[in-house]
């Protein structure tokens, strides 16, 4: 027994499409040193992409790694993660994407924690995983087909109970955010990962597993089942609704719809996912029935944009909960003995932007098509579709023949572009499934992306017009995610500095991992002047620590942070594993991956403090709904701090040496030096830094 | 439903009406079992299924019906050795004595089987594990106390409730 392996099953599986061989490498290689999930993958990409690469060439590795976490029954385990050369984000970077389901789970009792996918596939071909055995196979029966045919195929083939992700149309089309999809339509969305499947020539993978996975805790998972979330331990009834949506996107919905709550992963406790019962198909007469996370509320009307209260992100120990019982209706009671209880709960309105009227069946027909293309539907809803409108109403098109007249409230013209886009149509077809960040710079951006819309109205300032840009693009061509404009952007300038920072260091919209949580108390401090908080930056540094964990242990968007439970983490990795694991000893760890991250970022993608400074704060200076932008100085002053605090040389972002030696990489550091990416550090002229200055 | 109307069946777990709650598919319940029982996370250890259906996301959960004629029993080679049946008439395994034939599995009158089989390459690791309500848990049934969403119960009739077709 003392030879049993708790938590993690390990083996890694490294699987070269080109020459269709498997290698098993163990995952002892790795772990503890670099937990699981995303952390091993930064090591594995660090140690093997070479600077260089593209998202569609052969030498680009897709990763692909669960948690010690998953599949041993802990809450939100069931979250894993695929890292690489995102051909979604601008420009090429490595990036990573989250993603529920079952397959993790079954790949760990295949007896696998995770895999690499590298080289490319002759034909296409799907991968087979029974067991540790894997199976290279012809897609030619799934090629074309979209995601839920093609899983329904692939247990047809294969026998009921296989778990698959595959990807649709768009990822076989190299759509640039195209997503990879379970079965329950989970995606790996943000990366653009389906088409780097797509560019691989692997449709899909499905996996039979009949091992175990072993806990080393059981009695104290049963205590963090109890605990991780606040478990509902309710009945949840289908329940009938008169209306959909909220604020001015209210729709009354005729004879009524039917919702019920369902869990996005194996085994978790909690049940996010709005499931929209009866809905109307893009495909067939027959009624479907359809998974809905925040985002997709959106598709069915967007004349308001998402309202705001302080406790989204700013939190007291009285008043904390997951942000997805908001979705399920299921927040706790008010405690109304809290001093800051009418703070926290004060709605800050959305923007009114009249991008499209509600429609139902429109926004239902429109989830279905990014489910069954497999396309990222926060950049068809978010960024596409308001794209359209706005460019529409701003007589940008009118030069334009989509071959179609361009109207976002007619359902037969969202069919006709999310068809033209996927499928590379036209002349306007191969543009557009560049992803909107390169659409747009073909398009001319000057004109195209940085014409003002008029349209956009604060309810914080009644009737005060604001400037917003018709592309809704921020930094590393991704679109707006909590900052101050775009898509929910009514959260103040406080929070939309968290935010920007925390993307400005990052490679995608980080906000669906990273959604900036802090104290009530803290936020008092740094509202007024953010730019100079080291408050604020803690608060920063503590949720992108948090981030990486929640990808390596794993954990969910949902469930972590807890801010009034920091050690939760510690405490599931160690039942999960056994191994002791204190709060700091996990946080370094955390520390650890991001500086891998950084690395990889400065080494493979020439990331320094200009191109990352200079990537976000142009985005910031169209106003908030308060009017309120940021001026570079101050802007520049936070980026000083928040280097400082990390250990970073300010006059370049990249980490010095002491950094990465303190946290155990000191042959990243001697790699980045050979490359001359390796800072001298300056020391300043007192000894006193940036931030013990702030702070005194 | 798959059961013949001609059998009758003991008390036995059942998934309720999604009136009353709708099943999250979460498969806590699977987990839960195998956690409580084995001590560890397998789908060929857990004594209740989940039936994900992946496209409607509704849901079916099954345990053995507790058959009031035990037909896996009577298949048993080694009734009353590996498989025994107690004082409530339910039909619980010993494992240690447990050879892993299958035969109950095959036995079981539903489809698919209410019985799972550990799947090993060492003979002596093959088990047949089955639903019996927990029997010697004080608190009952690990399935039913651990579902985050309290859709699955005991039945108090011999039938499961059926999903209004409403939601099917």
């Amino acid at each position: 027994m003392e030879n049993k392996l708790y938590g993690y099953v390990g083996k890694i599986a490294r699987i070269n499409l080109s020459e269709q061989t498997v290698e098993s490498i163990p995952t002892s290689r790795y772990v503890p040193k670099y937990i699981g999930g995303r952390s091993v993958c930064n090591k594995i990409f660090w140690d093997e992409v070479r600077p260089g690469t593209k998202a569609f060439d052969p030498e680009n590795k897709l990763i692909y790694m669960t948690g010690p976490t998953t599949a041993t029954g802990i809450p939100t385990g069931g979250r894993t993660v695929f890292t690489g050369i995102s051909p979604n984000s601008w420009p090429e970077q490595y990036t990573w994407s989250g993603i529920g389901g079952w397959f993790g789970a079954e790949l760990k009792f295949a007896g696998y924690d995770g895999f690499i996918l590298e080289g490319k596939a002759e034909e296409p071909t799907y991968l087979y995983i029974e067991d540790d055995k894997i199976n290279f196979l012809p897609a030619a029966p799934l090629w074309g087909m979209l995601v839920h045919p093609a899983q329904k195929k692939l247990e047809e083939i294969h026998g009921k109970g296989v778990k698959s992700i595959v990807i649709g149309p768009a990822g076989e089309n190299l759509m640039r955010n195209a997503t990879i999809t379970t079965s329950n339509d989970n995606v790996a969305a943000k990366g653009g990962f389906g088409a780097v499947l797509g560019s691989k020539n692997l449709k899909a993978i499905t996996i039979r597993g009949t091992g175990a996975v072993y806990p080393a805790d059981i009695k104290k998972l049963f205590e963090l089942r109890k605990k991780m979330g606040e478990p509902y331990m309710r009945p949840s009834p289908v329940i009938r609704e008169e209306i959909h949506g909220m604020d001015q996107n209210t729709i009354p919905v005729e004879g009524g719809w039917l919702r019920g709550q369902v869990a996005c992963s194996h085994g978790c406790n909690q049940h996010c996912c709005r499931l929209m019962m009866n809905m109307k198909s893009a495909f067939s007469d027959e009624r479907i029935n359809q998974v809905e996370k925040c985002v997709g509320i959106f598709a069915y009307g967007f004349q308001q944009d998402c309202s705001w209260t302080p406790i989204m992100s700013f939190e007291t120990e009285q008043n904390h909960f997951l942000p997805c019982k908001m979705l399920s209706m299921e927040m706790p009671e008010i405690d109304m003995s809290d001093p800051y209880m009418p703070q926290l709960f004060e709605k800050v309105p959305g923007d009114t932007v009249n991008y499209w009227k509600p429609d139902f069946d429109k926004g239902s027909v429109m989830m279905d098509m990014c489910n069954e293309y497999g396309i990222d539907k926060w950049d068809v809803i978010v960024w596409f579709m308001t794209w359209l409108s706005m460019a529409k109403k701003e007589g940008l098109l009118d030069d334009l023949d989509f071959g179609m007249e361009v109207d976002v409230e007619n359902e037969e013209f969202v069919r006709y572009f999310l068809d033209m886009i996927t499928y590379r149509k036209g002349k306007y077809g191969p543009i557009f499934a560049e992803g909107m960040a390169r659409a747009i710079r073909t398009l001319g951006k000057e004109k195209f992306g940085d014409t003002i819309y008029k349209g956009r109205f604060s309810q914080v300032i009644p009737g005060k017009r604001l400037d917003i840009p018709v592309s809704l693009e921020t930094a590393w061509g991704h679109s707006y995610h909590w900052q101050g404009r775009g898509f929910e952007g009514s959260i103040p300038k406080a929070g939309w500095i968290a935010t920007s920072l925390e993307l400005m260091t990052s490679t995608r919209d980080c906000q669906t991992v990273e959604h900036h949580h802090q104290k009530f108390e803290e936020y008092l401090q740094f509202r007024e002047d953010p730019c100079h908080s080291p408050v604020l930056v803690e608060g920063v540094i503590m949720n992108q620590n948090k981030a990486e964990l929640k990808d390596s242990v794993t954990s969910c968007e949902w469930q972590s942070p807890d801010l009034f439970w920091p050690e939760m983490e510690a405490e599931a990795f160690t039942a999960a594993t056994g191994i002791p694991m204190t709060e700091g000893e996990l946080d370094e760890a955390a520390e650890r991956s991001r500086l891998l991250f950084r690395a990889i970022l400065m080494r493979n993608f020439g990331r320094d403090r200009d191109m990352e400074v200079n990537a976000v704060f142009p985005t910031m200076q169209y106003p908030d709904p308060w009017g309120e932008t940021v001026t570079w100085e101050d802007w520049n002053d936070l980026v000083d701090l928040y280097y400082e605090k990390r250990g970073w040389d300010i006059r370049t972002g990249w980490p010095t040496r002491k950094t990465f030696e303190r946290f155990g990489l000191k042959e990243v550091a001697d790699e980045l030096e050979s490359a001359g990416k390796l800072p001298v550090p300056v020391v300043q002229p007192d000894n006193v830094t940036k931030i013990d200055k702030m702070r005194n | 439903m798959e059961e013949k109307n001609t059998r009758t069946y003991g008390n036995h777990i059942v998934q309720y009406s999604p009136d009353y709650s709708f099943c999250a598919g979460c498969t806590s319940c699977e987990v839960v079992c195998t956690l409580t029982r084995d001590g560890l996370v397998s789908p060929c250890h857990n004594r209740i299924f989940v039936d994900r259906d992946n496209r409607s996301m509704i849901h079916t959960v099954f345990a053995c019906q507790q058959c009031a004629d035990h037909p896996c029993y009577v298949a048993c080679p080694k009734k009353d050795e590996a498989m025994k049946i107690d004082e409530n008439n339910i039909v619980y395994i010993v494992e240690e004595a447990c050879i892993g034939c299958s035969l109950c599995a095959k036995a079981c009158v539903f489809t698919p089987t209410r019985i799972n089989m550990v799947k090993s390459a060492d003979k002596a690791k093959r088990k047949a594990k089955k639903c019996d309500l927990c029997r010697t848990r004080p608190e009952g049934p690990a399935c039913v106390e651990w579902c985050p969403v309290r859709c699955i119960g005991l039945s108090d009739k011999s039938t499961a409730t059926p999903l209004p077709k409403e939601v099917k």
